[in-house]
């Protein structure tokens, strides 16, 4: 007999915990403005986005994760061991077809397969052998990250000098002085926000998070809407490596160290739930703008010992997630 | 005779504007067992959350050995020695027998738990109910029978002069209730005192002492046992015209349109067969756990299962419920709370899921989903302050319109509801039960399945009664009274008829 | 020692064993940066190549990723495979400085690697690169070629000992050059770290004259910075361990990169070499054996260059 019924209470409509992460970026980039002339420069605000992109794009497939009640600690990994399985092969393409632009679309297309198949595999063993999401990408973040390691010999995979040259604009490049990685991380964003609150696989990933029996009562196909979440996820690291091969022209076992927790943070930070139910991207975008700006912060002054960096993060992001908690409604 | 120990004089309870109880005067003696009977809804529950101090009065009074008491907690009220047995356990679900039974109150030698002594005197207690339960296996892993044992072991091993039981038989067979039997025989005579409540009147006749009946939050009478009939009660306990309460019977002979034949899951549901008519509301009776439920989700495609399920003539599979519900089958859970509604999404968010495809596709079209927010709120007659609110946050009845209106939105031939009114007013009640009547003269078809015979009877003309997993038997018309059903649900035989029409 | 050492093998002999069969045991961290990776490619090689010469001879080699699982992997390699001789680069060194003394104390034959334990003495044979040299030798580098009041930036490794004495170094060999340190931050041996670290400090100073990287993986992430902000011409980068790409670019005389210093992770290969001399010859191969870092120019960068290294 549940006859307690609770008079309904109202929430606020705009609340800080809505805006929390916009304000604790607008106090960034105010003290950013402060400390260093060169902030506000065109070359820095590129350089930080640019940089921000790789994150960015793998945390929008995160936020879908998330929010959908998964969680996945093998990107990182996985953008390692792709990034070096597109190096090899275009390396090999090169030796048998002789560069040029077809290698180049070849390997996008195989970093592109090699994302969604690694994201299909972490999804499939999640929904249909059931295994905990935590231990199964904490698994495939061991094996994606030892795998690299082999490709590499321990070293350095390079992209051959030449095609290193011809694939090169696609990070330093752009149109309109916006660089590629930007654009495409911008375009990325708002496809993913209008996924997520407009379309039948947000909605699904939603309610999935917030309560699956629900979700199955309601004729979710639930499963197939979590694996979905995990190929989506996969399909844009692959995506993220499409534009950091460029950067550098490599990969090794230290390609993509702790990506993963940069993106679970960023997620958060915007103001998606941990425990799913909630999710909102261009909250992500603004957490990941967030990191980057902190780093980039420390990089411009002397102002507290290098040795510090990580508790300053640290202290960032416990802020800005306590500041949504407190103000927010209490769920 | 003696004092009471605990009573109530005059009692009110109310929650919001709503008043649920009405002055209510309940003494339990010392070595006495008094029964506390009523309707789902009269307010038993209310009653025994106020007499252990899981709930406050809002006016009257509680009196403990004579003196008035305000008990700031059931804690208080544990450490007096007054005891609840909660229908829904309160059991951690990964300890321990033992450290369930003595969770909160564990034994110590020095600075470490006596693990030995506490298993020990888990084992004893549980002795004296002949319960076989090992004292070391996690509860999770334990029978529910066996959950109400251990239920009632960590109330012996308190030490109890009050202890309260809500319905500890509901899921006792025949022969664990007899042991259930010989123990508040055995309290009783320590001079414990004790209220019970139960749906079985046979049993509130034979261990009660003195019996009070409760109706719409009002105490309608309290005798000595002996000078009641179970006939009495049950008048006492209706006591209204079902006919003020429950819509006109319309239903004309039709053609069939859902077909189950040999439906089993394994371990709860064994070869059951219905069948439902065009225009008709069937009801499905039985006891709590007798795999109603489950019959109903097998059907609906929400449980592997075997047997085959036809609708209009057409197979559909088993355990796909997307599929069903595309070819017009909808099933209503009994758990709101649990399946039925996301409780921290708004009213329209929660309206649409299970049809999001047809609110446009890639994007959903924000418009027509508050055009048919709009209509859900005023066909179903929704109240809600705030049409953003979480729907958590809604009434228990509101919810329940809101399902309604949620399972409905597919424009399904065939609805299954399962418990249509548990833990809602009488007004809300009333317009759901017309609901359903004006759906089945639109010429759907509608299984209602209840705990509730009022429901049963006043709703459909014919009743499946379920027992112990398999199809008891069927009612039919003048045959659907509440005592054939309890007969059927008890497993008793009688009125066996081919259920298979 | 000695002693315990020929009373094994006296002990083997008499046990119809008729060659000598000793097992050596290898810990070094993990590929998990390029020069740890080129450390266990040349580890692989020589006991590829010294499994070869002697077949009694057993080589167990382990690779770890942190100071408590090399703890775990030296107990193991005692408990099973009852090794006679320990070859071993330490995480780090104080953690690492007491299970080594107990295995040192076991009676088994010990070579420390580059990374010194906290108390002397424990080892029977220590190989080592030369951080303070390392360092010294760059610093010498800038203070000979940069004129007074050139600037300067400084991308550290991860915060260690190792990287604290190079950077000692490097900054003794500058002292009263008149060369001033802009900014000195952690690079952490990373090559994306180093890239939006540099990216950061040219956004920041207008004028940069020359960058130290402690390390090539790091050198690699500042040129491709340095490269895109167009500032090619404005300053060189002098990176460490002679990285096979770094080598090249020297051997062409690349005015961004003019200079490198060894460190070489064959050094592994020498440890292991010796060691092997030691047990089958009773050659007297205990003591200190330090390699010092030499700078790679243009005129002897060809001696540098191993085509099939992966570093």
């Amino acid at each position: 007999m549940s006859m307690a019924t609770t008079a309904p209470t109202r929430r606020p409509r705009v609340n800080l915990a809505m805006i929390a992460p916009v304000v604790a970026l607008v106090v960034l980039v105010l003290i950013g403005m402060a400390l260093n002339p060169n902030f506000l420069s065109y070359a820095n605000i590129t350089n930080v986005l640019a940089r921000s992109a790789f994150i960015g794009i793998i945390a929008i497939g995160m936020t879908f994760v998330i929010t959908a009640g998964g969680l996945d600690l093998s990107v990182g990994s996985m953008a390692a061991f792709v990034a070096g399985l597109m190096i090899l092969v275009m390396n090999l393409l090169t030796d048998s077809m002789g560069g040029g632009l077809p290698v180049i679309l070849l390997g996008v297309a195989l970093a592109l397969f090699a994302g969604l198949a690694a994201g299909f595999v972490n999804g499939i063993l999640i929904t249909r052998a059931g295994i905990e999401a935590f231990i199964l990408t904490l698994g495939t973040m061991g094996i994606y990250r030892s795998l690299v390691t082999w490709l590499a010999d321990g070293g350095t995979l390079s992209l051959g000098y030449e095609m290193r040259e011809l694939y090169r604009p696609v990070y330093y490049g752009g149109i309109l002085g916006i660089s590629w990685p930007i654009i495409v991380f911008a375009v990325l964003a708002i496809l993913g926000e209008i996924t997520m609150r407009h379309t039948a696989f947000g909605r699904h990933c939603a309610a999935i998070g917030s309560n699956e029996r629900v979700a199955r009562y309601s004729s979710v196909a639930v499963l197939r809407v979590r694996l979905m979440t995990y190929v989506l996820l996969g399909t844009l690291v692959g995506i993220a490596v499409v534009m950091y091969v460029p950067r550098l022209g490599s990969a090794s076992a230290t390609t993509g160290l702790l990506w993963e927790l940069e993106a679970i943070a960023a997620v958060i930070i915007g103001g998606t739930l941990l425990k799913g139910g909630f999710g909102r991207v261009w909250g992500t975008v603004v957490g990941v703008l967030i990191l980057s700006l902190i780093g980039n912060l420390l990089n411009l002054t002397d102002f507290v010992s290098p040795y510090l960096n990580g508790a300053i993060q640290g202290v960032v992001i416990i802020l800005a997630v306590v500041l949504q908690r407190n103000t927010g409604a209490a769920r | 005779m003696t004092d009471p120990v605990l009573a109530l004089n005059g009692v009110t309870k109310s929650f919001g504007p709503i008043e649920i109880l009405h002055g209510v005067d309940f003494a339990l003696h010392p070595g006495e067992v008094h029964a506390l009977i009523g309707e789902n809804g009269a307010g038993k529950s209310t009653t025994m959350k106020i007499l252990a101090g899981y709930l406050d009065p809002t006016g009257g009074q509680v009196t403990w050995q004579g003196k008035p008491v305000a008990f700031k907690g059931s804690d208080q009220a544990e450490d007096l020695g007054i005891i609840m047995i909660h229908q829904e356990f309160n059991l951690a679900d990964h300890l321990s027998v033992d450290q369930n039974v003595f969770l909160g109150r564990e034994l110590r030698r020095g600075l470490m738990l006596d693990h030995k002594a506490m298993r020990a005197q888990t084992a004893e207690l549980l002795g004296q109910l002949q319960c076989r339960v090992d004292p070391g296996m996690p509860v999770n892993r334990i029978s529910v029978p066996d959950k109400q044992m251990v239920e009632i072991a960590k109330a012996l091993s308190r030490k109890a002069r009050v202890l309260i039981m809500d319905e500890p038989t509901a899921v006792l067979t025949e022969r664990e209730t007899e042991v259930l039997f010989a123990q508040i025989e055995r309290l009783r005579g320590e001079g414990v005192a004790i209220l019970y409540t139960s749906h079985k009147l046979g049993e509130v006749k034979r261990i009660a002492d003195r019996v009070t009946v409760l109706r719409d939050g009002t105490m309608v009478r309290s005798d000595l046992t002996a000078d009641v009939s179970e006939d009495d009660m049950a008048a006492a306990m209706v006591g209204r015209e079902l006919s003020d309460l429950f819509p006109q019977k319309t239903f004309q002979a039709a053609e069939p349109i859902l077909e189950a034949q040999g439906i089993t899951v394994p371990g709860v549901v064994h070869d059951a067969s219905l069948t439902l008519h065009r225009g008709e509301v069937l009801g499905i009776g039985g006891l709590v756990g007798s795999g109603r439920t489950e019959l109903a989700e097998a059907i609906a495609g929400l449980r592997p299962r075997s047997g085959t399920v036809r609708l209009k003539g057409q197979d559909l599979p088993g355990n796909d419920v997307a599929q069903a519900m595309r070819a017009g089958l909808v099933y209503l859970t009994e758990d709101r709370k649990g399946a039925g509604l996301l409780l921290d999404k708004s009213l329209r968010e929660n309206l649409t899921l299970g049809q999001l495809d047809r609110f446009g596709s890639p994007l959903i079209d924000r418009k027509r989903e508050e055009t048919a927010l709009d209509t859900a709120i005023s066909d179903f007659a929704i109240r809600a302050p705030d049409r953003d609110m979480a729907v958590g946050d809604l009434s228990g009845g509101n919810q329940q319109k809101l399902l309604l209106a949620k399972t409905l939105l597919s424009d399904p031939q065939v609805v299954i509801i399962d418990e249509p009114t548990r833990g809602i007013d009488i007004g809300t009640k009333q317009q759901i039960y017309a609901l359903i009547a004006r759906l089945a003269t639109e010429g759907r078809s509608i299984i209602v399945i209840s705990s509730e015979m009022p429901e049963l009877i006043g709703l459909a003309s014919r009743v499946v009664v379920m027992h112990a997993g398999r199809i008891a038997g069927e009612l039919v018309q003048g045959a659907v009274t509440e005592g054939n059903i309890v007969r059927l649900a008890m497993g008793m035989d009688g009125h066996e008829k081919d259920s298979a029409a | 020692m000695r002693k315990t050492l020929i009373a094994t093998t006296a002990l083997m002999g008499l046990t119809a064993v008729p060659a000598l069969s000793e097992t050596i045991g290898i810990s070094i961290p993990a590929a998990t940066h390029g020069w740890a990776g080129a450390l266990n490619f040349h580890a692989e090689r020589t006991v590829a190549r010294l499994s070869e010469a002697n077949p009694d001879m057993e080589f167990v080699l382990t690779t770890t990723s942190d100071p408590g699982q090399q703890v775990s992997d030296l107990e193991d390699m005692v408990a099973t495979r009852g090794i006679d001789a320990l070859v071993v680069l330490p995480f780090e060194s104080e953690p690492l400085t007491g299970p080594i003394q107990r295995i040192a104390d076991s009676g088994v034959w010990v070579t420390v690697v580059d990374r010194g334990l906290s108390q002397e003495g424990i080892e029977n044979l220590y190989v080592a690169g030369d951080n303070d040299s390392f360092g010294r030798t760059a610093g010498q580098y800038f203070a000979d070629t940069l004129d007074e009041g050139a600037k300067v930036v400084v991308m550290r490794g991860i915060a260690s000992t190792v990287d604290n004495e190079r950077v000692a170094g490097f900054e003794a060999a500058l002292e009263g050059s008149g060369i001033e340190v802009l900014a000195m931050d952690h690079g952490n041996w990373n090559r994306d770290t180093a890239f939006g670290l540099m990216q950061d400090w040219l956004s920041r100073f207008p004028e940069i004259d020359a960058v130290w990287a402690a390390d090539d993986d790091m050198a690699v992430g500042a040129l491709a910075a340095i490269d895109q902000a167009g500032r090619t011409d404005e300053m060189f980068v002098v990176g460490g361990a002679g990285m096979k790409e770094m080598v090249d670019r020297i051997r062409n005389e690349d005015p961004t990169v003019p200079v490198n210093v060894t460190y070489p992770p064959s050094m592994i290969s020498t440890a292991i070499e010796m060691t092997v001399l030691g047990l089958t010859s009773g050659a007297p191969m205990s003591g200190e054996f330090i390699i010092a870092s030499e700078l790679i120019t243009p005129e002897n960068a060809d001696n540098f260059y191993f085509e099939d290294s992966p570093y």
